[in-house]
């Protein structure tokens, strides 16, 4: 399987996931931000009223040039955290130290009333400052000479904003499962069509030529089930013809083979007649029979070596099992082709080997003959049991099989030179033995030995068992 | 895609707390200080006066008025408002209308005394940061006809 997170569904689900979070995240932030912008507005508004208000509330009462007295009662009413000066005189208490130079430019320059925010001792701070003006009754306002200033402590609204922040992360990440929820639907609608298309796929990579998904829809999951269902259709209607065409070509091969087969025998028959004629006719006359007959034997050796192939083709052949010992059997195919003085045979006795005979006869005498025409002596067989298999090596003291032509020695009718061509061979005869090699389960292998060729036959010691 | 994180983190963090400002401005100044009270008399000619009562302070309305309902003392100046005992005055502040419940009969103040009060009031609501176009109700004991219509002080406003 996938690993994890790696996977289309996971992906999927963790990108759906991660643009919702941003997106809620972004909305949460945004309206937190401005809720905490509302309320330090707020706040700072309450503030700065709240301390007019109380200069306001006081001021009538105060006398004017102020001396110490008053300026502390000033500052009393106003509350803690005050500075209140006057000329050279300064009442102050608690914090007032903190009111920046920046604040009381501003105070001084445009005489109203002005605030600022700063972060001192790790306290958000709201300072506040202004003049005392006085009011002539007919409204025209000048500076009494008079400055207030006060520290007012943010911190509780810094917590409140702190809270307002957590919760609006609370509720963006209350979307995350819902995201995630959305997103699995979403990832399966998309999966099923390719989980579908997936399985039609393997059944068509396993030889289900007629499997087909249904295309649903007109997205491009569906195009690309569409594709792949013409693919699918397109490599069948091949198949289904190359299938024909290979059955036709079979066909033909076996009904050429069968009706060559009666009149092969008549002229075998009739060339049989030819030879022993021959040797009473003129020169001339009998040289040409002679080479009649041998052609002839040719012709019916490659007709023969074709309804094999043909045969096999059609996968028409049935080995005929018996239990045999494989020396014996080596001997015995050496014996009745008369190679036993040609050929040093190496085969201990005993080794068991269940094969069809006259199949393995074919395979020996094939190989036994190769070495003996094309090779150069000595042409050696050796039989041994190797766990459960049994190996028949003929090997030859030639020159070798050229290393270009190694690869194709069993392909039918391929020639190593054209000095081949005239041989006797239907150039058919490795590739019948090696389908009769694997035909018992077994493998037929051609290599090149440090002094010549060598063709080694391995076949189970019993096909039929495990 | 651990940079995208850190950078919404950093964003969404950026958006708590109370950040730190500038100067910002917030207002009018507060008012209310003056050196005395200011009163209204009438003069030779019979036209209305300011004068500044030395009192070191502003005072409230009832304050001024009691001031001035006790006289102008040895000026050269006269009040049109009859001599009164009892020189307290109940200020009533709604809204824009100050009221004011004199201890006075509507025929012992002249429209010139009417005005003298209505001015003083108003320039104590002035001077103590109130709306200069406030208007004055005058409460009498005994009221005339119109005599509680809203006013102002013809110096003021």
């Amino acid at each position: 399987m996938t690993p994890p997170f790696r996977g289309l569904r996971a992906r999927l689900v963790v990108a759906f996931a991660l643009v919702t979070m941003l997106g809620a995240g972004a909305a949460a932030w945004a309206g937190a931000a401005s809720a905490s912008e509302a309320l330090v507005e707020s706040n700072q508004r309450q503030l700065t009223r709240d301390f007019t208000d109380r200069i306001a509330s006081v001021a009538p009462t105060l006398s004017y040039p102020p001396d110490q007295a008053t300026l502390d009662r000033l500052r009393a009413a106003v509350g803690a955290d005050t500075a209140v000066s006057f000329e050279d005189l300064l009442s102050a208490d608690g914090d007032a130290a903190l009111v920046t130079d920046e604040l009381r430019a501003a105070v001084r320059e445009d005489g109203r009333l002005a605030s600022q925010r700063i972060t001192a001792e790790g306290r958000p701070l709201l300072l506040i400052g202004a003049p005392v003006v006085i009011t002539e009754p007919d409204g025209t306002r000048r500076p009494s000479g008079i400055e207030v200033y006060a520290v007012r402590d943010l911190t509780e609204v810094e917590a409140r904003i702190d809270d307002l922040t957590l919760s609006a992360i609370g509720t963006a990440s209350l979307a995350l499962p819902l995201a995630a929820a959305v997103a699995l639907l979403a990832a399966g609608s998309v999966l099923r069509p390719v989980r579908k298309l997936r399985d039609t796929a393997r059944r068509l990579a396993d030889g289900d030529l007629g499997a087909r998904s249904a295309a649903a829809g007109a997205d491009e999951l569906a195009q690309l089930t569409v594709t792949v269902n013409e693919m699918a259709a397109s490599v069948q209607s091949s198949m289904t013809a190359m299938r024909r065409m290979q059955a036709d070509a079979k066909r033909f091969a076996a009904d050429v083979s069968h009706e060559l087969r009666t009149p092969l025998t008549t002229l075998t028959a009739v060339a049989e007649v030819l030879e022993d004629a021959a040797d009473r006719m003129e020169d001339d006359a009998a040289e040409s029979a002679r080479l009649a007959v041998t052609e002839i034997h040719r012709l019916v050796r490659l007709v023969e070596d074709l309804m094999e192939v043909s045969r096999f083709d059609a996968g028409a052949v049935r080995p005929r099992l018996e239990d045999l010992d494989a020396a014996d059997a080596v001997r015995d195919t050496l014996r009745a082709r008369g190679w036993l003085d040609r050929v040093a045979l190496a085969a201990p006795p005993g080794v068991a080997l269940r094969a069809d005979r006259r199949r393995l006869d074919v395979v020996v005498a094939n190989l036994v003959g190769n070495a003996l025409r094309h090779g150069g002596p000595p042409v050696r067989v050796r039989v041994a049991a190797e766990g459960a298999a049994v190996l028949i090596e003929v090997s030859d003291g030639g020159p070798g099989l050229p290393e270009q032509v190694l690869p194709h020695v069993f392909e039918r009718f391929y020639k190593a030179d054209g000095a081949r061509a005239r041989t006797p061979g239907s150039g058919l005869g490795l590739a019948i033995a090696l389908a009769n090699a694997r035909l018992h389960g077994g493998d037929l292998t051609a290599a090149n030995t440090a002094d010549g060729a060598r063709f080694t036959l391995r076949l189970p010691a019993d096909p039929e068992g495990t | 895609m651990r940079r995208i994180l850190i950078a919404a983190l950093a964003l969404l963090l950026a958006g708590c707390g109370v950040a730190d400002s500038g100067v910002s401005d917030e207002g009018r100044a507060p008012t209310g200080v003056a050196p005395g009270t200011t009163l209204y008399f009438v003069d030779e000619d019979g036209g209305l006066r300011a004068t500044l009562r030395d009192t070191g302070r502003l005072g409230t309305i009832t304050e001024a008025l009691t001031l001035l309902l006790t006289g102008p003392g040895d000026s050269d100046l006269r009040t049109e408002i009859a001599p009164v005992a009892f020189t307290k005055v109940e200020v009533t502040l709604d809204g824009r209308v100050i009221e004011l419940r004199v201890p006075l009969a509507a025929e012992e103040v002249t429209p010139l005394g009417a005005d003298q009060i209505v001015c003083t009031a108003l320039a104590a609501h002035v001077q103590s940061g109130g709306s200069a176009e406030a208007t004055v109700r005058l409460l009498f004991t005994i009221g005339a006809p119109g005599s509680d219509a809203p006013r102002t002080c013809p110096l003021i406003g």
